[in-house]
C-alpha cells in the first residue's frame, strides 16, 4: 500500500467525476484486507458496483461480507436514519411511534444536511464499533466518496451542523465526526485524476478545497489512465502513411501528457502513483487485481 | 433543438457536459442567434472551456478577442455566467421578502444553511436564474449546465421540494397557532403537550425546533411567490421552446445512467432533443491493419499493440452506443469523438459542434439516424 496510507484507520476516496474513484477504492480495498485488515468500503447512495466487480452479489445497505477481511455496504439515507434514530431513541417501538411520524419526517427532512449527516454519521460508526474481545470491528474503513463539489458539501456537514445546530446529541455526533475527519493520525483523502487537463486542475482546486475548507488531508494522488511512453524519436519513421503516422503521434500525444500532468499534480507536494490504463473487454475482477497491484507498487508502470 | 430557446444540458459527472454546453451556445452565436451559457457545476469548469480566467455570478460577454485567437467570427454575442449561490439566495430574498422580514431571514442559521449547503437548493436556485434569465429576454438562446444525473434529478424536483418545504400541511399544522398569533418565538413545545416534540429533540437539541420555527414563521411571507415561481418554472421546463440535451460517454456505466435518465426526463414531460455520446473512439480502419502487417520487428509489434488497443476500445464504445439507441429510440443520438487533447479553448470547442451539428460524423460508426 501507497506508504502514506498504511496506518490510517478511514480513507476517503474522491476526485472529479468518471476518473476512476470506485475502481481506485475497490483496488484498495482488496489491497487493504490482503494484508490482513479488517475493511469495510462504503459506496454513498449510489448505483452500487464495488461487491459486483469483486465478481460478487450487491451488498445492499447492511454490511455484507464480501470475502476474507472485506465486507461492503451501500449506505442509503432511510435506513442509515433508522440506525441513527435508534441509537439515540434505544427502543424500536419510540423510533415507530416518533420517526414515522408525518409531522416529525418533516421537520427531519429540512433540518439542513441531516441526510448527509446520518450518511456519514453511520459510515464513520463503522470505525467506533467493537468486538466482544474489544478490538475494533473494522481496522479500516474506505468510502468511495462523492465527486468534487459533492464531496466538499459531504464532508463540511459535520461543520455546517456545528455552524448550524444548537447543542444537543446531533451536534455532539458531529463534532466527534468533524473532530475524525481532520485528524490526520487516523484519516486520509486519496485524490484520484486522470492524464487529461481539466480533471487535473481539478484535483489541484479539490486539494485546496479539502484542506483550506473541511481541513482534512490529502495523502496521496492516483494518476488512473497513465499512457505510457511507447515509441522512441527513431521510430518515427517516413515510409508510414500518414494514418498510421497519425497513430504513432496520438499515442505519444497522450503519453507526454500523462508526464506532463504527472509533473503538475506533483506540485501537490504528495506521492503520485501513476495506475496504467487497462484495456479489457469486461473491467472485473481481472483489471481490478491489476489496479491493486499498481497501487501496492509491485508493478511499475 | 434549433427551434429551441432554452437548452438544458443533464448527464452524470465526467462526461464532458460543461463543454457540450459551452459548445450549442457558441454554434448559436456563430450563426447569429445571441446566446447565454449558465452553469451551476460546482466544479468551475466553463471558463476553463471557454478560455476565461474566471466566470462570476454576472454576465460576462465572451470577448472579441478570445473568438480572435480561435479564428472564429460570431454573428451574434455570446455570453457566459456561473452562478454564485448564495448571492443569488440573497438577492432573491432582497427583491421578494416584505421588508421587515429580510434581515430575520438573511441572519437565521436555518437560512445560511439552506443558502450554502441544502441539497436541492443549489438547483432551485438555478431554476430561480432560468427563469429570470429567460423572462429578460435579453437571450434568444439560453443555454443551462446541471450538476451531475444524481444532482439532476433534485435540479427537475427542486421547485417542488423548496414548495413542500414552505407549504407542508404539516408544518401548517404545527405553526398554525403561531400564525394566528402573528408573532415569532413560537412555543412550539407548548403544542398538544407534545410528546413527539419531546422526543424530536431528543434528537436535534431544543433550540434547533425552535430555531426552525422561526425561520419557517419568516420565510413564510416568501411561500406565495414560491409557489408562483415553482409553477412557471415547471412550465417553462415542459415548454415546446425547451429541451433536455442528454450528455454521456460511451462506458457502460455511464450509459446505464444516462438511459435512466432519459426515461425520467420522458415520464416528467420533457422534450430530450438529442443523447449526445461524447469521446467515442473510432474504429480501427482495415488499410491500417494491413499495413502494420507489412512491418517487422519492434516497430510492428508496438503498432500492432496500439491498434489492438484502439480497437477494443472502439469495439466496447460500438457495443454500448448500439445498446443506447435502442433503449433512447427515437431520441437521435449524436457521437463526439475523442479528441487528441482536451477541450479546453474555444477553437476545439467549435470543433465539437461540427459534430453535434452533423457537419462531421464518427468514422465507423454506424450512422445517426
Amino acid at each position: 500500500m501507497i506508504e502514506a496510507l498504511s496506518d490510517k484507520r478511514l480513507l476517503i476516496v474522491t476526485g472529479k467525476g468518471g476518473v476512476g474513484k470506485t475502481t481506485v477504492a475497490a483496488a484498495l480495498a482488496l489491497d487493504s484486507a490482503r494484508r490482513g485488515l479488517r475493511t469495510l468500503v462504503c459506496e454513498v447512495n449510489t448505483r452500487e458496483r464495488i461487491a459486483p466487480l469483486l465478481g460478487k452479489p450487491e451488498a445492499g445497505a447492511e454490511v455484507t461480507s464480501v470475502e476474507e477481511n472485506l465486507w461492503a455496504v451501500n449506505v442509503r439515507p432511510e435506513p442509515a436514519m433508522r440506525e441513527y434514530a435508534l441509537m439515540v431513541l434505544k427502543f424500536e417501538s419510540i423510533y415507530s411511534a416518533v420517526f414515522e411520524n408525518r409531522v416529525v419526517r418533516y421537520f427531519l427532512r429540512f433540518i439542513p444536511s441531516l441526510q448527509e449527516l446520518v450518511l456519514l454519521g453511520k459510515i464513520l460508526y463503522h470505525l467506533k464499533e467493537k468486538r466482544p474481545d474489544g478490538s475494533f470491528r473494522f481496522d479500516r474503513v474506505i468510502i468511495d466518496a462523492p465527486a468534487t463539489g459533492h464531496a466538499i458539501t459531504f464532508f463540511s456537514v459535520p461543520q455546517v451542523i456545528l455552524d448550524t445546530v444548537p447543542p444537543g446529541a446531533m451536534a455532539t455526533d458531529a463534532a466527534w465526526m468533524r473532530d475524525f475527519l481532520v485528524d490526520r493520525a487516523m484519516t486520509a483523502v486519496v485524490l484520484v485524476s486522470l492524464p487529461e487537463e481539466l480533471p487535473v486542475n481539478e484535483t489541484l482546486e479539490l486539494h485546496r478545497q479539502l484542506s483550506e475548507r473541511v481541513h482534512v488531508t490529502s495523502a496521496a494522488v492516483v494518476l488512473n489512465g497513465f499512457i505510457p511512453r511507447r515509441f522512441d524519436d527513431a521510430e518515427k519513421p517516413s515510409g508510414l502513411s500518414p494514418a498510421l503516422q497519425d497513430v504513432i503521434r496520438a499515442h505519444e500525444v497522450r503519453a507526454a501528457l500523462s508526464v506532463s500532468c504527472q509533473k503538475t499534480l506533483s506540485t501537490l507536494g504528495l506521492p503520485v502513483v501513476p495506475v496504467p490504463r487497462i484495456f479489457t473487454d469486461e473491467f472485473g475482477r481481472g483489471a481490478l487485481e491489476q489496479v491493486a497491484s499498481h497501487l501496492t507498487g509491485a508493478v511499475r508502470p | 433543438m434549433q427551434d429551441a430557446d432554452v437548452l438544458i444540458t443533464v448527464g452524470s459527472g465526467g462526461v464532458g457536459k460543461t463543454t457540450v454546453a459551452a459548445t450549442l451556445a457558441l454554434r448559436a452565436a456563430m450563426e447569429g442567434q445571441g446566446s447565454m451559457v449558465c452553469t451551476i457545476d460546482p466544479a468551475r469548469r466553463l471558463a476553463n472551456a471557454l478560455g476565461l480566467e474566471a466566470l462570476g455570478n454576472k454576465e460576462a460577454k465572451i470577448p472579441d478577442e478570445a473568438f480572435a485567437k480561435a479564428g472564429l467570427l460570431p454573428r451574434a454575442s455570446m455570453h457566459a455566467m456561473m452562478l454564485d449561490m448564495k448571492r443569488s439566495w440573497d438577492d432573491l430574498v432582497e427583491r421578494r421578502a416584505p421588508p421587515d422580514k429580510r434581515e430575520k431571514i438573511l441572519s437565521n442559521r436555518f437560512y445560511q444553511a439552506l443558502s450554502t449547503a441544502l441539497a436541492g437548493s443549489q438547483e432551485y436556485i438555478a431554476m430561480e436564474k432560468m427563469w429570470e434569465l429567460h423572462e429578460q429576454g435579453r437571450y434568444p438562446l439560453l443555454v443551462v449546465d446541471t450538476p451531475p444525473t444524481a444532482h439532476a434529478l433534485d435540479f427537475l424536483d427542486a421547485p417542488n421540494r423548496i414548495l413542500d418545504f414552505l407549504d407542508n400541511d404539516a408544518a401548517k399544522w404545527l405553526l398554525t397557532p403561531a400564525l394566528a398569533a402573528g408573532k415569532f418565538g413560537l412555543k412550539l413545545f407548548n403544542l398538544g403537550g407534545s410528546y413527539v416534540a419531546k422526543t424530536i429533540s431528543r434528537f436535534t437539541g431544543t433550540e434547533t425546533l425552535q430555531q426552525l420555527a422561526d425561520f419557517m414563521l419568516n420565510i413564510t411571507s416568501l411561500t406565495e411567490s414560491f409557489r408562483e415561481r415553482a409553477h412557471q418554472v415547471r412550465g417553462l421546463l415542459q415548454s415546446p421552446s425547451t429541451a433536455f440535451v442528454l450528455v454521456t460517454a460511451p462506458m457502460p456505466e455511464r450509459l446505464d445512467e444516462a438511459v435512466y435518465f432519459h426515461t425520467l426526463l420522458l415520464q416528467n414531460k420533457m422534450r430530450v432533443a438529442a443523447v449526445v455520446v461524447n469521446r467515442v473512439h473510432a474504429p480501427v480502419p482495415d488499410a491500417l491493419w494491413g499495413e502494420v502487417a507489412r512491418l517487422s520487428g519492434p516497430l510492428h509489434a508496438k503498432l500492432e499493440q496500439t491498434l489492438k488497443e484502439n480497437d477494443r476500445l472502439a469495439a466496447q464504445d460500438a457495443k454500448g452506443i448500439e445498446r443506447l439507441r435502442e433503449l433512447c429510440a427515437p431520441t437521435p443520438l449524436v457521437l463526439v469523438p475523442r479528441f487528441e487533447l482536451d477541450v479546453h479553448d474555444l477553437k476545439a470547442v467549435w470543433e465539437t459542434s461540427r459534430y453535434l451539428w452533423g457537419d462531421a460524423t464518427v468514422e465507423g460508426v454506424a450512422p445517426v439516424r
